[in-house]
């Protein structure tokens, strides 16, 4: 086994680690959050929850695996290194982007689910009695 | 709150094409239209001094509130689906001075819009085709 190939297994490993922590993060936060927006539905949240986080798996493993090739043959330990650190480097920002992207989506989920409980912006001038049409 | 009945100025063609456009969106909250100091809205809503509807939009809730004009307003834009995040901006405390500005000028020169109304008019012409 050569470096480069060592290389590639540190890669992995850590950056499928890295995808799964964040993951199981987005995971179980993500659910107090749309619970709330879904009043109480567990279920649906649940649901929702569980497909948003298989959309983050896919992209994530999906651009790992496509960030995988090294561009030259990894001749020693340190160039080894810096190769991995380079690529995680590049992972690590994809995964905070696309953290932050779910993060956006909840939050305007939210928003619309609130937007559609809210009382009237301004309170009445006056209240009379109503007879019905 | 089920529903809002807006009371406007039948003689004023903005106000009608207002209607007409207000009719065309998706709403939170059904909208009804009554005619301000009509004989159906005198009817419906005794209480009210219908003198005032005549110079001020006045929206009133099923539940007996009553919102006039700029207030009234807000209310209309905070019934419609694609509008009700406006709705709160335009009623946010540094902001509703100018709403309440703008609409009052709106609603003071709402005879000479004549020109917005047939542009209005013909937006809802062309959604209907």
């Amino acid at each position: 086994m050569n470096y480069t190939v060592m290389t590639y297994l540190g890669y992995l490993a850590i950056s499928i680690g890295l995808t799964i922590w964040v993951a199981q993060t987005l995971f179980k936060n993500g659910r107090v959050f749309l619970v709330d927006v879904f009043h109480g539905n567990q279920e649906l949240a649940g649901s929702v929850n569980h497909l948003l986080v298989v959309g983050f798996y896919l992209i994530n493993l999906g651009y790992v695996s496509l960030m995988l090739k090294l561009d030259l043959a990894v001749a020693s330990p340190q160039a080894g290194i810096e190769a991995l650190s380079a690529k995680i480097g590049w992972v690590l920002l994809i995964l905070g982007g696309m953290h932050f992207f779910n993060l956006l989506i909840f939050s305007r989920v939210r928003r619309r689910a609130m937007l559609f409980d809210a009382p009237p912006p301004v309170a009445p001038d006056a209240c009379i009695p109503c007879r019905e049409a | 709150m089920r529903y809002l009945t807006v009371l406007y100025d039948a003689n004023c063609e903005l106000c009608r094409n207002i209607r007409a456009w207000l009719l065309q969106q998706p709403t939170f909250i059904e909208l009804r239209f009554l005619p301000a100091a009509s004989d159906a809205a005198v009817s419906r809503f005794p209480g009210l001094d219908h003198q005032r509807t005549l110079s001020e939009l006045t929206v009133v809730s099923d539940t007996g509130a009553v919102y006039y004009g700029s207030k009234g307003w807000l209310v209309c834009l905070w019934a419609l689906r694609e509008y009700r995040l406006w709705s709160f901006r335009l009623a946010r405390p540094d902001l509703l001075p100018t709403s309440r500005r703008f609409i009052a000028w709106l609603s003071r020169n709402r005879y000479k819009f004549a020109g917005i109304s047939k542009f209005l008019a013909k937006e809802q012409a062309s959604w209907q085709t």
